[in-house]
This record gives C-alpha cells, structure tokens and sequence, in this order.
C-alpha cells in the first residue's frame, strides 16, 4: 500500500528541514550558490523582498519560468511562493511539482478576509505569523509549517525577534493553563480550539516553526534559533549582500553552531558588507508586510 | 547507554525522543569535540547536501567514520544512508561504510512523498518515505536486506550498520524501539561479524 501527500509527509518534510537554512534566489546560478553553500531548500522568487519593497506595485507569484528554472537546477526542495487567498496560483505551483508552497505576505495579497484552503493540496504550505492566533488558524487551515513573518526586505530583525518572543510567550500560556481556561484563551488568540488542544497534548507548536524576515548575518540566525526557533529563512541577507556564497556559508555553519560563540565569531570574520539594512519606524503602516494576512 | 546523533540538522530531535523514550541518554553531535564515549550512532534523514558542507566546519564526519569502522552500533535514515553508500547516484560519497549504491530523491519531488507498507525484520508497518533515496545495488554477499516496501529493498544491514531509506523514528512504533532498544544494547543483529 502506498499513499502520497498525507499529512504526515508534508509534516515530515518541514521535520527534515529543521536546523537547517532556506535561501531566496531568483535565478539557476542563485539557486547553484545556496546548495553549494549548504541550503536545506530554495525559494525561487522573481525578485527578492528588498526589491519587491523598492519597487512597490502588486507583487504576484513568480513566473513558471524562473520557477522551473530553479526546480531543473538543484537537488534540494524548491518553495515558491503564492499571494494570501490566491488559490489558483497555489493550484499553478502545485502542477508544476513545487516542494512547499509558501502563502506569503511578502507578495500583495489576492483575498483580505480568506487564506487558502490548505488541505486541498498535494505540495505541503508554509505560512507566515506574528502570534499564536495566526499560527494556529494557518494550522488548522492545513498549514505544514509555520514561519515568523518579521519584516522581510528590511534586513531588520527587530520584528523576528518580536514574533518569536509573542508565540513562544503565547504558547506557554496555553501549555500551562488549567483545562478550564482553554476556552477563554481558545477566544483571546483567535486561536481554533482543536489546535490549542494539541499544543497541551504535545507542549508545543504541532509545526515545525523557522524565523524570517530581516535575518541578515550569522548573529542574527543564531539568536533566531537561541529564542527557539526550528530553523532560518534569509530572502535578502544572502543576494545583497557583499558576498554572497561567502555569506550563505557562514549563515548555515551559525544556524547548525547557534549555542557556540567562538563559532559564531569565527564565522562571522571577513564576511564583506551586510546588505542595507532600514529601520523599521521609518515604514508606513502601508509599508509594513507584516500587516497583512488575517 | 549513550546514543550520539549526528546534529548538522534533519530529525535528529525526533531520533533523539525515540532514545529518551527508551531509557538511554541522546547525545546531539555537532563537533568532533561532542563525540566522547558514546555507545551508539544515528546519522539522521535531513539534506545531505547541507550536511556535507556544514561537515566541511569541523569535519567530524571523519571521526564518525573511525567510530564505524571500529564496530560501533549505527543507525541511518534516509540522506544518513546517502552518507554511508559506497555509491551515489545524483549526489556525492562521503564516508563510504556500506556496500550499496543509492539514488537519491529517486521517487521524484516531495509530491511523491509518501506513505507506504514496509516490512521490516518480522513486522509490517505504514512509515514515511520523504524525498526518499532508492537501495539501487547491493555489491556485497555480506548486506542482508532487512526491509522491504512491495518488492523494493528499504533497509539492509552489514556488519555493525543499519540503514534505511524509510522515517522509524516519524512513527516510534512499539516494534521499531523494542528493535532499537535491542540495537543499541547489544549491537544484536550486528556484531556477528
């Protein structure tokens, strides 16, 4: 007997990748570095979040073309990424035989009151949050990972760090709480009852959980993985910065040697310029990604 | 009973809670300098890729291959089977141990992924097969096929190594860690070389 695309499959994928490092790239020769380098999976996008930010207008999944480009380049799982409630472009994605669908923020999104119908599909999702409500309603929409959303394109990592501390915070709320109080916090986050109810059972988030957004050195993905997280997403760190291959090495030995300073510091020597990074008061509220998704 | 389990990145958290789940004391191997005294090994299922560069930091993986070759009681899942072949199809050897050639993501992209039926030793179970590598040639008289899924070899042994294409430890089955238990006890269905 054998069935494909079960849930626990798509589980099992995101478990694989845990500690590890999954790199934007918009080309071949892009998605060539990140393996090289030692990336767990590629996102192939058209343009990298700081640019999508730089230039404005409607950001839409990437054309079929960049994506298959880099799906025939490497060995390792390639993500792609679809807009918020924009299930036809999920539909796109999954024919092409994509490895993990991301249902991102970073792209302007389709549907300002319904995320995707996850469970529909054979690629496993991705999703984006900044507390456990979000986490939990992208789970239980079918989400097989979950990731924070920071401040992606900002090479700020200020809003990571905020994410992270709110759904850890959050979820140790819900993994400490008398059986009584499970309603009532079932109610505060927003947060499906079915999923709070798993998180007591397993005393954790029933996903796997990366940081993203903003993530620009090592230091940054070792303080990402030392607050918790299951591994490290880099859009922009990697393709603006001064070196690149450089770059995405030392990201990837910080994120497996996140609890050992004198590797982090090794790591983090001559590794020529970090990209631009902005602060993030200087954002409009319109300007902020993290904003959207419900 | 102290199991290391090579922590580059993968499951080893999921290795690790089936060896606490049994009573032994789990080791996560980053550094050759973590690799004292341990009494069992797991390389566990990840990217192989990633794992061979993050290798290049420290090169444990040569200390790991010494421990092998001494005899010690190892387990690999998955890219740890990548690791140990002696031949890869679509990838890299990097510490040949076992006398297979393996193809790796050989049923195709994750789409492909999939649970199926494997018998292993005397049971039959449902486990995970996640981009999964195929056992496409066993060179030696000495690797015993200990796995199957349909007619596919899944998992084999030779002398002190187990390796399997296949998640056990997605599953912690009462069959996989009473076998696991014994494994690492006793290196039983190794040591008889």
């Amino acid at each position: 007997m054998k069935i494909e695309s079960t849930n626990k499959v798509k589980k099992g994928l995101a478990e694989m990748l845990k500690g590890g490092v999954i790199m934007d790239v918009v080309n071949a020769e892009q998605a060539k570095i990140a393996e090289k380098a030692g990336a767990v999976a590629v996102m192939a996008l058209e343009r990298i979040p700081a640019d999508i930010r730089a230039d404005g207008g409607v950001a839409r999944m990437s054309s079929v073309g960049v994506i298959q480009e880099v799906m025939d380049s490497v060995s390792i799982p390639v993500m792609a990424k679809a807009r918020i409630g924009h299930f036809v472009e999920a539909q796109i994605l999954d024919s092409l035989g994509i490895d993990f669908i991301d249902e991102s923020e970073v792209l302007t999104p389709a549907d300002e009151i319904n995320h995707i119908n996850k469970q529909n599909f054979k690629a496993p999702f991705v999703c984006g949050a900044t507390g456990l409500g979000e986490a939990t309603r992208r789970i239980a929409e079918g989400a097989s990972m979950i990731r924070t959303k920071g401040e992606a394109g900002t090479g700020n990592v200020v809003e990571a760090v905020r994410h992270m501390r709110t759904i850890t915070n959050e979820l140790n709320e819900v993994i400490a709480c008398d059986e009584n109080e499970i309603v009532a916090l079932s109610k505060k986050f927003r947060a499906p009852l079915n999923v709070l109810e798993e998180i007591k059972e397993q005393n954790k988030l029933p996903v796997v959980n990366f940081a993203a957004g903003g993530i620009a050195t090592p230091a940054d993905a070792a303080l990402m993985m030392q607050l918790g997280c299951d591994g490290v997403f880099v859009g922009s760190g990697i393709f603006k910065s001064g070196d690149p291959a450089e770059r995405a090495e030392a990201i990837v030995i910080a994120t497996t040697n996140y609890n050992d300073p004198k590797v982090l510091s090794e790591v983090s020597k001559d590794l020529g310029e970090p990209m631009v990074g902005i602060n993030i008061d200087t954002l409009s509220e319109e300007e902020k990604l993290a904003k959207r998704g419900w | 009973m102290k199991v290391g389990i090579l922590s580059f990145q993968g499951s080893f958290l999921d290795h690790s809670k089936s060896i606490l789940e049994l009573g032994h004391e789990s080791l996560l191997i980053k550094q050759s300098k973590d690799l004292t005294s341990v009494d069992a090994l797991i390389l566990p299922g990840g990217e192989s890729t990633a794992m061979k560069k993050i290798n290049q930091f420290s090169n444990l993986l040569t200390d790991i291959d010494q421990l092998i070759k001494d005899g010690i009681p190892t387990l690999t899942t998955c890219a740890g089977t990548i690791l140990l072949a002696k031949e890869v199809i679509g990838g890299e050897v990097t510490i040949p141990n076992i006398d297979i050639e393996v193809t790796r993501n050989a049923y195709g992209r994750q789409t492909e992924s999939f649970e199926g039926s494997v018998k292993f030793f005397e049971n039959e179970d449902i486990y995970c097969f996640i981009r999964a590598p195929k056992i496409s040639k066993i060179f030696s008289d000495t690797v015993n096929v200990i796995a199957q899924h349909n007619d596919e070899v899944v998992g084999v042994v030779q002398k002190n190594v187990v390796s399997l294409t296949f998640h056990p430890e997605l599953n912690n089955d009462e069959y996989y860690l009473n076998w696991l238990n014994d494994f690492i006890r006793e290196g039983k269905n190794v040591r008889s070389f």
